[in-house]
């Protein structure tokens, strides 16, 4: 009898795995194309993270301290000066028809991102040549060292700069064209089997994956627009995994976290959640005035109001899962509503009539977490006097007007890692995300020497340097380490924002490393 | 005017209307903010990349000849390609147009029906329960802001009671053809027609009501009361007929914003429709996919309202065309 129930239990538990179907994913939108090197596309992010892989590549094991870790590299040197990178490749890793994949195809997928000036060209900073010397060696040679080659290399992977395979694609001008634009062959976890337009892209686990074989059968990436709506289907059941992008409002977390169905995952990042200035506008390019800002901010209290004291309060120039490279010596003010009074005074902007010292705008991108911080900092700004007001964009509009310096203050994710060289294009002059119109010829010279040595203790100084030369000159202030919070489903294991899926998940779209629960 | 004669002078009306539909949008997509080369090349992309977008784009031509370029191309018969997917943008709305028809045709007709019916049964016993329950129910309705009132749906339906989909318009493992695949479809159109049909509704009761009242009380509908026919005939051989002419007038102009008028429900239910993909390409300023649906939609609105006016011509002999 014994025997007879075990053997049903085992049947029911393999019957059990087997209906398994494929792992349903929501995404904000749907893929523009199936090709991810030529252009940025939030919605092919995730199904081409899946079907291609990558030299090197990272997941948000980076909060946990992991820069990159190799996909198809399975290690990597670099020569004495920093000039040489030398990758050695995984053997007997194929495409997903069945073809080796080697060297060559790495060098052709470079080659050609350099050629087309392809996004990611930029995180290939000095590399001005692509050898490959034999099938399973790959060297990158730089014109200049740059110690944060393989890191960046690794962040930019999360989006772009997947390998293509040389076979199918060495005949057309370019990754926007030709058949297999929106049919991808490639090398990950997953093979491509149809885009839906309009419904869904499904893709099934690839057997031959040179990691072994996904635990779920398959991914499919359905476009869900609304926040609500993929609240309904995730409570409904009809999904596992509700992405931070249509987090609950944090106010429902501690209801949330007593539900033993549910997994509350909260994942650290090496972004922050800071406040730019804009630095060519009266009065903020008045040091005393942002003085006075960063001492009208209460960052507990927006903490406490936005985000259910759940987001933790950042006073350094940089983030805790950057923990080595922390200038703990140096802080942004903390609040002290009677300090910022009294400097707006001294700066010479008295309270008029009206009660208002002066009038400003703060604009952000359109992230929940910064419409939380902007809705308490302009009630924050207007008890020491100024009369702020919140302007609301779409993200295009919000990024033009960043880009033209149309803006007064406004919300900000910083980035400090995967390497502390993060700092040079956010506040070296003329830095592709310096949007504040800073310029500091000290830290202008920093950023660029970080980049270039190789010395570890060096740069250590170098980046403590910096982070002084920031906290006194103001240009941006720093409120909160960036979290993000998703809910799954309990028993589910190894997604990319759990820790069981870090450094495993092949991007922060990757969801090769996820294990349903046990059966 | 000869019936074809009219048909062809109001179809050339057509072409200066889209003209200007033209003129007046592309003029207005310029002047929105966000540039096109950032939704393209990502936001950190390298400057000489988003130059080589914007050249191969033709966005670094000014704006008049962008638009001279446009018209061009447009009076060729071509729309152009989507910035965003690059598939021409007439196969892409072409390929969208069936599952917003199938959505909205159905949930206006049932508004249609179901809402003239109520409206006119509400005419037939003025100030009665169901009159005034009627009326405040369709203007109870119709106020209802019509994502508010899917996601309500949503939140009884799909969540509470679990009978039936929450999004999209097939099961995506589920059957691809035969009975199984109709009634799949059937069964994720139930909450978004419900939620359109909802809205529309309210509109029509408020119209037969007060349509049917206002002809009931016609002098000629009093003298067939002396004559002494029934009441079931008079009020379907002469009153309702003259009633529901403005019911036409409301459905032909529904009717051709029909490609149009479900953005929200679309976007709320995650229906793969026209709706949807247009609110797509205007977060992506995607200015061809933008203008291409534009033009379509107002082509619809003009030959639905030609139509309307067709009918009228048949329900009413005293209109002259």
């Amino acid at each position: 009898m014994k025997r007879i129930v075990g053997l049903t239990m085992v049947l029911a538990a393999a019957l059990a795995f087997a209906q398994q179907g494929p792992l349903v994913v929501i995404q904000g939108a749907e893929p523009r194309t199936l090709s991810p090197d030529f252009a940025a596309d939030t919605g092919g992010y995730g199904p081409t993270s899946n079907v291609y892989c990558h030299l090197v590549t990272m997941d948000w094991g980076v909060a946990a301290g992991t820069g990159a870790y190799g996909d198809l590299a399975r290690s990597w040197e670099v020569n004495e000066d920093g000039t040489v990178y030398t990758f050695h490749l995984y053997e007997g890793v194929t495409w997903h028809d069945g073809m080796p994949v080697t060297a060559a195809d790495v060098k052709f997928t470079f080659d050609t991102i350099i050629e087309k000036n392809y996004p990611y060209a930029a995180y290939l900073d000095g590399v001005v040549e692509v050898q490959a010397p034999d099938d399973y060696t790959v060297v990158l040679v730089l014109d200049q060292p740059n110690a944060s080659l393989v890191p960046m290399m690794a962040q930019g992977s999360v989006w772009t700069g997947k390998i293509y395979p040389k076979h199918l694609w060495e005949d057309q001008d370019g990754f926007d064209s030709g058949p297999y634009v929106n049919d991808p062959v490639g090398c990950g976890p997953f093979e491509f089997v149809e885009w839906v337009r309009g419904s869904h892209v499904e893709l099934k686990a690839y057997e031959n994956y040179h990691r072994g074989a996904p635990a779920i059968p398959g991914l499919i990436f359905r476009a869900v627009t609304d926040a609500n709506v993929a609240r309904a289907e995730f409570d409904a059941g009809n999904i596992v995994f509700l992405p931070y992008d249509y987090a609950p409002p944090y106010a429902e977390a501690p209801l949330l976290e007593r539900d033993p169905s549910i997994q509350v995952v909260h994942t650290p990042s090496h972004y922050s959640r800071d406040i730019q200035f804009n630095l060519r506008r009266e009065p903020l390019n008045d040091i005393r005035v942002r003085q006075a800002i960063a001492y009208a901010i209460d960052r507990e209290a927006i903490s406490r109001l936005g985000f259910s004291g759940y987001w933790e309060p950042a006073y350094h120039a940089n983030v805790n899962s950057q923990e080595p490279w922390i200038n703990r010596n140096v802080s942004f003010p903390s609040f002290d509503a009677a300090k910022a009074n009294q400097l707006l005074d001294e700066a010479g902007y008295p309270r008029g009539a009206d009660g208002w010292r002066f009038s400003l705008s703060v604009t952000g991108p359109t992230y929940s977490d910064c419409r939380a911080i902007v809705e308490v900092l302009v009630q924050q700004l207007r008890a020491v006097g100024i009369n702020a007001v919140w302007d609301q964009y779409d993200q295009a509009t919000w990024f033009t007007n960043m880009q033209q310096g149309n803006f007064d203050i406004s919300c900000y994710f910083t980035r400090y890692g995967p390497d502390p060289s993060a700092y040079d294009e956010h506040f070296s002059t003329g830095g592709p995300r310096n949007f504040m119109g800073y310029s500091n010829p000290e830290l202008d010279q920093l950023a660029e020497l970080g980049k270039r040595t190789t010395n570890e203790e060096e740069r250590k100084r170098i980046y403590d340097r910096i982070q002084e030369i920031l906290v006194e000159d103001l240009p941006y202030i720093n409120l909160f380490n960036e979290e993000k919070m998703s809910l799954i489903r309990a028993g589910w294991q190894g997604f990319n924002i759990q820790e069981t899926g870090y450094n495993k998940s092949m991007t922060w779209f990757g969801f090769y490393a996820v294990e349903p629960p046990s059966q | 005017m000869r019936l074809p004669q009219y048909t062809l002078f109001r179809l050339l009306q057509l072409i200066p209307l889209v003209l200007v539909v033209i003129v007046i949008n592309f003029v207005l997509i310029q002047l929105a903010p966000g540039d096109v080369a950032i939704t393209l090349a990502g936001e950190d992309a390298d400057p000489q990349y988003m130059e080589h977008i914007r050249r191969q784009y033709g966005l670094d031509s000014p704006v008049p000849v962008q638009l001279l370029r446009y018209l061009g191309q447009v009076i060729r018969g071509d729309l152009g390609a989507s910035f965003r997917s690059r598939e021409p943008v007439l196969h892409e709305l072409m390929s969208r147009i069936p599952a917003t028809l199938l959505l909205v045709v159905t949930s206006l007709i049932i508004a249609v029906f179901v809402g003239t019916w109520l409206g006119t049964l509400a005419a037939r016993r003025p100030g009665s329960f169901f009159d005034i329950a009627a009326n405040t129910v369709s203007i109870a309705l119709y106020s209802v802001p019509l994502f508010w009132l899917g996601l309500m749906l949503i939140l009884v339906f799909g969540v509470k009671l679990g009978w039936l989909p929450i999004s999209g318009m097939r099961k995506i493992a589920g059957p691809r053809e035969g009975i199984g695949y109709y009634l799949d479809v059937l069964k994720h159109m139930v909450l978004p027609v419900l939620t359109l049909s909802v809205a529309y509704m309210g509109q029509y009761v408020r119209l037969a009501r007060s349509s049917v009242e206002s002809v009931m009380n016609e002098d000629y509908i009093t003298t067939v009361r002396a004559v002494g026919f029934p009441k079931r005939i008079i009020f379907m051989r002469y009153a309702l007929r003259n009633a529901l002419l403005p019911v036409v007038t409301v459905f032909g102009l529904q009717i051709g914003l029909a490609l149009t008028g479900a953005v929200l429900t679309e976007t709320v239910f995650t229906w793969p429709g026209l709706g949807r993909l247009v609110y797509e390409g205007i977060l992506a300023r995607d200015t061809p996919l933008i203008m291409g649906s534009y033009i379509l939609m107002s082509v619809c609105v003009a030959i639905a309202s030609l139509l309307t006016d067709l009918c009228y011509a048949l329900l009413d002999p005293r209109v002259k065309l």
